[in-house]
């Protein structure tokens, strides 16, 4: 751990601030904006400690999905914001195109997507991710 | 009026104008408003409480009621406060749980904008308290019966209706027009959204054949309706209402973004999906089958999607910076999980 506070580390702080001393001294029709800023700090604070390996294994995981279906665009050298966006593209367009209406590929689709989407709603809203439920029969 | 009461009357140039209005309306010759507040919540209508007392006339008495305009910013795909007047007028006479619409002004000059008044009905609202507190809904089946059967009452409302020709026509084939729409809306944005893109194309290639055209209400969920001890008083926020496949109505109703506190009870974390369904099958005749329901389910995940993204877009680049706009930008998040969850239980 470094010596002084990181950006995450001063929103926590900052955040635990805003619950402890000031929410209960905020009058009822305010209480919910309190709330609010609350929520938005908690979402910047996991980002911040989650959100740079979240994109890089998504980046990962769309460049396999396109190698799987001969989709691949070329690799970019740009930051990885910018490849991000240019492979999510890519997918949009090959989903569009069936490219994945394969059943073996489609399965792949479904399950490399997934993954992401648990990695940014443990970012969002972790509360949201379901535990053993989620493979029990409906 | 005694003097204790005239100090209640709230005399601010709104509440006085629209007091005038009633006058007119209500063919009364003293018309005062007692109350006049902005009701919380609707990030798209403007609600305002209002009482009144009229000395006279056929409405002589005291009025407990709602006022409905815009909001300042209004959402394109909604209808404007004479449509909404209209369908909420055709839903009451049908026999809709629904406030009843009073009075319409188009005059601008009243307000300053559109809006129409209508009665107030007793009850709460809140998704999130009434999946909670067991002691709001003492009998959840007996509620969820109740909602599907009045959907069903919606649902019985069918072009053409001449009084609703101000609504768009029907598209011959909804769910294929939703699609198109939605990836329409998608490629205008700055970014790609493979999982939605991916329920998108699902919802594409296994569209059903078309059904009934009906009145669909776009907007039938928890957090939607009001409920007065334990019971059903009335369904709200029609400015979504027109005309489609009335399946939408029920995938939107279940979809498991709409239970709350309470994602284990399928019909809107009220109840189990049964007592829905027998609600609506006893008032429409016909149940929907399962697989029906898990596409509208979908369907319903990519419209709350749409509609997310359309209310991160006002904050980010609409030049209308709010903290609630921008944390409704993050549910798509959430969306795009249940969208695939509900794909690979399909799958299963």
């Amino acid at each position: 751990m470094s010596d002084i506070s990181d950006a995450a580390d001063l929103i926590a702080t900052a955040r635990d601030a805003l619950l402890a001393e000031l929410l209960p001294a905020l009058p009822k029709e305010r209480r919910y904006t309190g709330l609010m800023i609350a929520n938005a700090m908690a979402i910047a604070v996991r980002e911040e400690r989650l959100g740079f390996d979240a994109a890089r294994s998504e980046a990962a995981r769309l460049r396999n999905l396109l190698d799987a279906v001969g989709a691949s665009p070329m690799r970019a050298a740009d930051p990885i914001d910018t490849e991000l966006a240019t492979l999510r593209a890519c997918v949009r367009d090959a989903v569009r195109n069936g490219r994945f209406d394969d059943p073996e590929c489609w399965k792949m689709l479904v399950a490399a997507l997934m993954h992401t989407a648990s990695d940014r709603v443990a970012i969002s809203n972790p509360k949201a991710l379901r535990g053993e439920a989620a493979a029990a029969p409906r | 009026m005694p003097e204790a009461l005239r100090e209640h009357v709230v005399d601010t140039p709104e509440a006085t104008a629209l007091a005038r209005w009633l006058e007119g309306e209500m063919r009364a010759h003293d018309v005062r408003v007692t109350r006049y507040e902005r009701l919380p919540g609707g990030a798209i209508q403007d609600n305002f409480l209002l009482d009144v007392d009229v000395a006279d006339g056929p409405f002589r008495g005291t009025h407990a009621l709602v006022l409905r305009t815009d909001a300042p910013t209004a959402v394109a795909a909604s209808l404007t406060r004479a449509q909404e007047f209209a369908v909420l007028r055709v839903a009451h006479d049908a026999g809709v749980a629904a406030p009843k619409p009073l009075f319409l002004c188009r005059d601008r000059r009243v307000i300053g904008r559109e809006y129409f008044v209508m009665e107030r009905l007793p009850g709460i609202a809140p998704g999130h308290r009434l999946t909670r507190e067991a002691a709001l809904v003492p009998d959840g089946d007996a509620l969820a019966r109740a909602l599907g059967a009045n959907l069903a009452k919606i649902h019985a409302i069918r072009p053409p209706i001449a009084v609703l020709d101000v609504l768009p026509p029907p598209a011959a084939d909804p769910a294929r027009a939703t699609i198109a729409e939605y990836r329409g809306y998608l490629d205008g944005l700055e970014d790609a959204y493979p999982a939605l893109e991916c329920a998108l194309r699902w919802c594409d290639v296994h569209a059903q054949s078309s059904h009934d055209v009906t009145l669909v209400h776009r907007d039938y969920r928890t957090g939607n309706y009001l409920v007065d001890a334990g019971w059903l008083t009335g369904v709200l926020d029609w400015e979504f209402a027109g005309f489609g496949d009335p399946r939408e109505d029920l995938g939107w109703f279940t979809a498991r973004c709409w239970r709350f506190a309470a994602p284990g009870r399928e019909a809107g974390g009220i109840a189990a999906l049964e007592p829905f369904l027998d609600g609506y099958e006893s008032v429409a005749g016909w149940r929907i089958a399962r697989a029906d329901l898990d596409y509208w389910q979908l369907m319903a995940h990519l419209r709350w999607a749409i509609i997310a993204l359309q209310q991160a877009q006002r904050h980010r680049a609409g030049g209308e910076r709010s903290l609630e706009l921008a944390l409704t930008g993050r549910i798509v998040h959430e969306l795009e999980y249940e969208a695939l969850q509900l794909l690979a239980q399909i799958a299963r």
